[in-house]
C-alpha cells in the first residue's frame, strides 16, 4: 500500500455531519508528534492503487474492482461549490467519481470517449474536464489546495487517454507547497519550511551578525560593569558626608576628599560613557553596511519572480530604513538594555543591603510597570508595521509621480495627483498619530507610577527616620539610589517601545535574506567556452501561476548563426519565451537547452555570458555613455566600446556630444532620444560578443526614421551569431531564416516569410493587417 | 419565447465590437453532459458554455460573459449579458449556476483568533460552510482589497476567503483583523 501524504491535517466537521470537511486547511502552529505519519483518517492522501477504506463497499457496488484501479484522488467541493469530501478513482480506461455520503457513484467518465483532459482553473477553485464530442465536460471539482496533486492526476489522465503507461512514482513525488515534516503549507512553492527551518528569533540571528566583533563586545560589557560599580559611588559617598560629616558637624577634613570622590567617580563615568558611545557606535555601523550589503546582494540573486510579488517602494525601505535599525540594536542593547539591568540589579542589591525594608517599598511600583509594558507591547507592535506600510505607501505614490510626471502633465491630472498623494500622506499621518499618541499616553502613566513610588518612600522613609530607625543620611541616599533605580527601570519599559520597531523592522530584513525565489544553481556549471548559439526548446510548458499555462507544450529548435523572428499577438506567450531562454524563469515542464545543454545545469553567470538581451525600453544608469555601452564588460578598452558603437550604429551620434564618449547621462538616459537609447542598448549587448543575441520588441518603441538606423545597426549585429527578435512590425522579420509563429502559448506555425505566406494562416493574415493599417497611415 | 419575438444577434461587424446578448435572440439550456447550451438566433449553438463576471465587485449580475471553447482549444467570447434581471428566470438560474462553477470564495463571517508565527498567519475564523483555520503568508499581496470595505484573503495554497465589508465584522474582530492586516 502506498499511501502519500500531499496535504496538512485536516479536522473533523464541527457540525457534527461527522465526514472530513477536506475543504479546510486546518494546521495546527503546535509542534507535530509525529509529522512523518499521517494522523490516521485526517489527511488527503492520493492512494495507488487502492480504494479509499470509506468507499470500499460503495465501490464494489458500482462493479469496480481493486485490480482495476490505478490510483484515486481526494476532492473537496461539489461541482456547485459546497464543502464535500469525495473520490476521484481512475481505471485505465474510466473515471469514477464518488462522494463519501452517497451509496452510488456521482459520476462515471469512460476516456474511449474523451479526446483531451484538462485542469481548469477558476476562480479559487479548478475543474478536472474531459473533451468529449468536442466540448469540455467538468468530471469534478476541486478547491485550489487540491490543485497540486491533481496537476499530477490530471498529468497521467492525459497519459492514458495516449495510450501511455501509468506513472505511479510521479504521484508519488513530493508536495511542492506543504512542508513533508510538519505539514505546513509553505510560503511559496519549494520554500523552506518556516517552522522546521529552525532559524532562531531576530534577536538570535542578530547576536550572530555581531560574532566578528565580539572582543569589541566584550569590552563594551566589562567597561559597563564598571561603569554600574562607578555609579554606585555618589550616594554612598553622599551617605557618608550627611551621616558622618554634616549633620554630626565632625570629620570636617573629609570634606574635600569626599568631594574628590564624586569629582573622580563623575570624571571616570564620563570616560566610560565615551568609551561606550565608540564601541557601539564601531559595531552598530560595521553591522549595519555589512548588513545592507548582504540584503542588497540577496536582492540581486532573486528570482525575477520576487520583484512582481513586492513593490520597489517597499524594498526600498527594508534596505534604506529598516536596516538602520540594526545600528541602534547595538546601542540599545548595550546602553538601553544592558546598562540598565545592570543599574537595576547593582542598585537594586544595595538598596535591599542598606535597608531591606524600605527596598521592599520601592519595589510596589514594578508590577505595575511590568504589566502595562506587557499591555502597550501588545497594542503597539502591530501599529509599528502599519506606519512602516504607511510610509512605503507614500515612497511608492511619490516615485510613481515623478517617473511619470510627463503624463501626469499631459493628461492635466495634477489635481488628482495632489490628492491622490494627500491620501497617503494622510496614511503616514494617522500611522505615527496613532503610534506617538500611544506612547504619549504610556510614558506619563509610567512617570506617575514612578512618581507614587517616590511619595511612598518618602513616606515610609520619614517615619523611619522621625523614630529614629534609620539616619537621614540613609534616607537621603535612598532617595539618590531611588532615582537611579526607577530611571532604568523605566528606561527599560520604553526600552519595549524600540523593541517593537526593531522586531518589525527585523522581521522584514530577515524575510529578504529568507527568500528562496532563487532558482537551483547546479552544484558544478558547466562553462560554455565557445559557445555556438543552438537553441532549444523541448516540450516547454510554463506558467507564471504554475497551473495556468502561459506556453504550452511549446518545442523549437534554432540553429547556430540562424536568424529568427518571433511574432504573434500580445500575451501570445513571446517574452515568456524569452524569459525561459535567458532563464529568468525555470520552465515547470519541459527544458530549454542551449547547445544541447539544458539551461539549469550550466549556471544562470555562465548562460548569461553568451546572450546579449535588448529589450523595448532600453534602461540607461547615471553613469558616462561609455560606462553605459561597457555596463556588461566594465573593463573593456575604449576602441571595444568604439567598434560597439559603430557596429550599432551609434558613434556618429555620440561623436557629436561636447564630451563624446564621456558625456555623462541623466536620469534613464536623459538627453537622448528613444533611438539614440536603443542603438546604445545594441552596442552594449554587442560589446559582450554575446552568441545569442536576443531582441524583445527593439524598434517598437521609435520613429520610423530612427527604426531604419537600428535595422541597419542590427543587420551588422546578427552577423555570426544567433538572433532572436520579437517584432511587431512583421516588415522586420521577412529576411529571417525561420519566423515562430506564437499563438495562445504555442507555436501556430513556422517557416520562412514566403512560406507561411503561401501557407496564408495567421501569419499571412498579421502581414495582411500590418499593410493594411500601413496604407491607412499613408493615406 | 414565440418565435416573432426573436431578434437575431450576428457577430459583430467589427471583430473588436461587443456583442450584446439581449433575451429575445438569447436562449440558454442544459445540453450534453450537463454542460450549458447557449443558442444565439441569427448565428449558432454554443456547447460547454461558461459565465464570466466582467464586473464582479462593481457589478455583479451586470456584462456577464458568455464564453466556450472552440475547436483549437483557445476560449472565445460568445457575447455580453448586459442586465441579467432581463432575462426569463430559467436563464438567471442556469447563468448562476455557471457563475457559482466559476467563483469559490468562502465568505468570512466571524473571525475568532489570528496568530501570527514565523511570518504567518494562522487565523480560525467561521464561514457559511462552518470554521476553518488557515495558514495565510504575512504579505501584502495576499490580502487585497476587494471593492472599497472588502479583503479577500488567499491562504498559502491560493484557496479564497472573502470579508465583502470590513466594516460588518464586530469592533474586536476589525481591531484584530487590522492589526495584521492593516493595509
Amino acid at each position: 500500500m502506498n499511501r502519500i501524504v500531499l496535504r496538512p491535517p485536516i479536522t473533523r466537521c464541527p457540525h457534527s455531519c461527522n465526514h472530513r470537511n477536506i475543504l479546510r486547511n486546518v494546521v495546527s502552529d503546535g509542534p507535530v508528534k509525529n509529522p512523518s505519519s499521517p494522523v490516521p483518517g485526517s489527511a488527503p492522501e492520493v492512494l495507488i492503487q487502492q480504494i479509499p477504506d470509506a468507499l470500499m463497499v460503495t465501490v464494489e457496488q458500482a462493479g469496480l474492482h481493486l485490480a482495476d484501479v490505478l490510483f484515486s484522488v481526494p476532492t473537496d467541493v461539489t461541482q456547485d461549490g459546497k464543502p464535500r469530501a469525495g473520490w476521484l478513482i481512475a481505471t485505465a480506461d474510466s473515471l469514477h467519481i464518488f462522494d463519501e455520503d452517497e451509496a452510488h457513484p456521482a459520476a462515471v467518465f469512460h476516456l474511449q470517449n474523451a479526446d483531451k483532459v484538462r485542469l481548469l482553473q477558476t476562480v479559487g477553485s479548478a475543474f478536472v474536464q474531459l473533451r468529449i464530442d468536442g466540448v469540455y465536460v467538468d468530471v469534478v471539482r476541486l478547491s485550489n489546495g487540491l490543485r497540486e496533486i491533481y496537476g499530477r492526476a490530471v498529468a497521467q489522465v492525459r497519459r492514458l487517454l495516449a495510450g501511455e503507461s501509468f506513472q505511479p512514482d510521479a504521484l508519488r513525488s513530493r508536495s511542492e507547497t506543504i512542508c513533508s515534516d510538519c505539514n505546513l503549507p509553505l510560503p511559496a512553492a519549494k520554500a523552506p519550511c518556516p517552522r522546521c527551518a529552525k532559524k532562531g528569533g531576530i534577536f538570535k540571528r542578530t547576536f550572530l551578525l555581531m560574532r566578528p566583533y565580539w572582543s569589541s563586545i566584550l569590552l563594551l560589557l566589562a567597561v559597563m560593569v564598571g561603569g554600574v560599580c562607578l555609579d554606585l559611588v555618589p550616594p554612598l559617598l553622599t551617605r557618608k558626608l550627611v551621616d558622618e560629616v554634616i549633620v554630626p558637624h565632625t570629620n570636617i577634613g573629609w570634606l574635600p576628599w569626599i568631594l574628590g570622590g564624586l569629582v573622580v567617580a563623575s570624571a571616570g563615568r564620563m570616560l566610560l560613557n565615551v568609551v561606550i558611545g565608540r564601541t557601539s557606535s564601531f559595531v552598530g555601523t560595521r553591522i549595519t553596511k555589512e548588513l545592507r550589503e548582504r540584503v542588497q546582494s540577496k536582492l540581486l540573486g532573486l528570482n525575477v519572480d520576487y520583484y512582481n510579488r513586492h513593490s520597489a517602494g517597499s524594498l526600498m525601505s527594508r534596505v534604506l530604513n529598516d536596516v538602520d535599525y540594526f545600528q541602534g540594536f547595538v546601542s540599545q542593547m548595550a546602553q538601553g538594555f544592558l546598562l540598565n539591568v545592570l543599574l537595576v540589579l547593582g542598585i537594586g542589591t544595595t538598596l535591599f543591603v542598606m535597608n531591606w525594608h524600605l527596598a521592599l517599598w520601592v519595589m510596589i511600583p514594578i508590577p505595575f510597570v511590568l504589566i502595562g509594558t506587557a499591555v502597550y507591547w501588545k497594542v503597539i507592535y502591530p501599529r509599528y508595521y502599519r506606519v512602516w506600510d504607511s510610509q512605503s505607501k507614500m515612497a511608492q505614490s511619490l516615485t510613481g509621480l515623478l517617473q511619470g510626471i510627463r503624463l501626469v502633465k499631459a493628461f492635466g491630472q495634477e489635481d488628482r495627483e495632489k490628492k491622490r498623494f494627500a491620501k497617503a500622506a494622510g496614511y503616514v499621518q494617522s500611522s505615527k498619530r496613532s503610534l506617538e499618541m500611544s506612547a504619549a499616553t504610556f510614558n506619563p502613566i509610567m512617570g506617575f507610577v514612578f512618581g507614587l513610588g517616590g511619595l511612598i518612600v518618602w513616606n515610609a522613609g520619614g517615619r523611619d527616620v522621625l523614630a529614629d530607625k534609620i539616619s537621614l543620611g540613609t534616607l537621603m541616599a535612598f532617595f539618590g539610589l531611588l532615582g537611579m533605580f526607577y530611571s532604568p527601570v523605566q528606561a527599560l519599559s520604553m526600552f519595549s517601545s524600540w523593541l517593537t520597531g526593531f522586531i518589525a523592522a527585523g522581521q522584514r530584513v530577515f524575510e529578504v535574506l529568507d527568500s528562496t525565489s532563487q532558482l537551483d544553481e547546479p552544484t558544478e556549471s558547466r562553462r560554455l567556452m565557445s559557445l555556438q548559439g543552438r537553441v532549444e526548446l523541448r516540450d516547454v510548458t510554463f506558467g507564471y501561476d504554475p497551473y495556468t499555462p502561459v506556453l504550452k507544450n511549446v518545442s523549437l529548435s534554432i540553429e547556430p548563426g540562424q536568424f529568427v523572428g518571433v511574432v504573434g499577438k500580445s500575451g501570445s506567450g513571446k517574452t515568456t519565451l524569452v524569459n525561459l531562454i535567458c532563464r529568468f524563469y525555470d520552465p515547470q515542464e519541459g527544458a530549454v537547452l542551449i547547445d544541447g545543454e539544458d539551461v539549469r545545469e550550466l549556471g544562470t553567470d555562465a548562460l548569461r555570458e553568451n546572450i546579449g538581451l535588448v529589450l523595448q525600453e532600453p534602461f540607461m544608469f547615471r553613469a558616462t555613455i561609455a560606462e553605459n555601452i561597457a555596463y556588461g564588460k566594465p573593463d573593456a578598452d575604449p576602441l571595444a566600446i568604439i567598434q560597439a558603437a559603430r557596429a550599432a550604429n551609434a558613434h556618429d551620434f555620440i561623436a557629436k556630444k561636447v564630451a563624446g564618449y564621456d558625456t555623462k547621462l541623466g536620469e534613464n538616459g536623459a538627453g537622448l532620444s528613444g533611438g539614440e537609447k536603443q542603438r546604445m542598448s545594441i552596442a552594449r549587448a554587442l560589446l559582450t560578443d554575446p552568441a545569442i543575441l536576443i531582441m524583445d520588441e527593439a524598434t517598437s518603441a521609435v520613429d520610423t526614421e530612427s527604426e531604419q538606423e537600428i535595422q541597419r545597426a542590427l543587420a551588422q549585429a546578427c552577423k555570426g551569431r544567433t538572433t532572436i527578435a520579437i517584432a511587431h512590425r512583421l516588415s522586420t522579420l521577412k529576411n529571417a531564416d525561420v519566423i515562430y509563429v506564437m499563438d495562445e502559448g504555442r507555436v501556430a506555425e513556422c517557416g520562412p516569410h514566403d512560406e507561411l505566406m503561401a501557407k496564408d494562416g495567421i501569419y499571412a493574415r498579421l502581414v495582411k493587417i500590418q499593410t493594411q493599417l500601413t496604407r491607412l497611415e499613408a493615406a | 419565447m414565440t418565435q416573432t419575438n426573436i431578434i437575431p444577434l450576428p457577430l459583430p461587424a467589427n471583430p473588436t465590437g461587443v456583442r450584446r446578448l439581449v433575451p429575445e435572440g438569447t436562449v440558454l439550456q442544459r445540453g450534453d453532459h450537463d454542460s450549458l447550451r447557449c443558442t444565439i438566433a441569427g448565428d449558432r449553438t454554443y456547447d460547454g458554455v461558461s459565465a464570466v463576471r466582467l464586473f464582479p465587485i462593481s457589478y455583479g449580475d451586470q456584462f456577464v460573459s458568455l464564453r466556450y471553447t472552440d475547436e483549437a482549444d483557445k476560449e472565445r467570447e460568445i457575447g455580453i449579458i448586459e442586465r441579467l434581471a432581463d432575462f426569463p428566470p430559467q436563464t438567471i438560474e442556469e447563468v448562476h449556476k455557471s457563475l457559482q462553477r466559476h467563483y469559490h470564495e468562502q465568505i468570512i463571517r466571524r473571525i475568532h483568533k489570528i496568530k501570527q508565527r514565523y511570518g504567518q498567519l494562522f487565523f480560525q475564523i467561521e464561514t457559511d460552510s462552518g470554521s476553518v483555520e488557515f495558514v495565510m503568508p504575512w504579505r501584502h499581496d495576499r490580502a487585497e482589497e476587494y471593492g472599497t470595505q472588502g479583503r479577500v484573503l488567499l491562504d498559502s495554497l491560493n484557496n479564497r476567503y472573502l470579508i465583502p465589508d470590513l466594516d460588518a465584522l464586530t469592533p474586536k474582530e476589525k481591531q484584530l483583523l487590522v492589526s495584521f492586516i492593516y493595509w
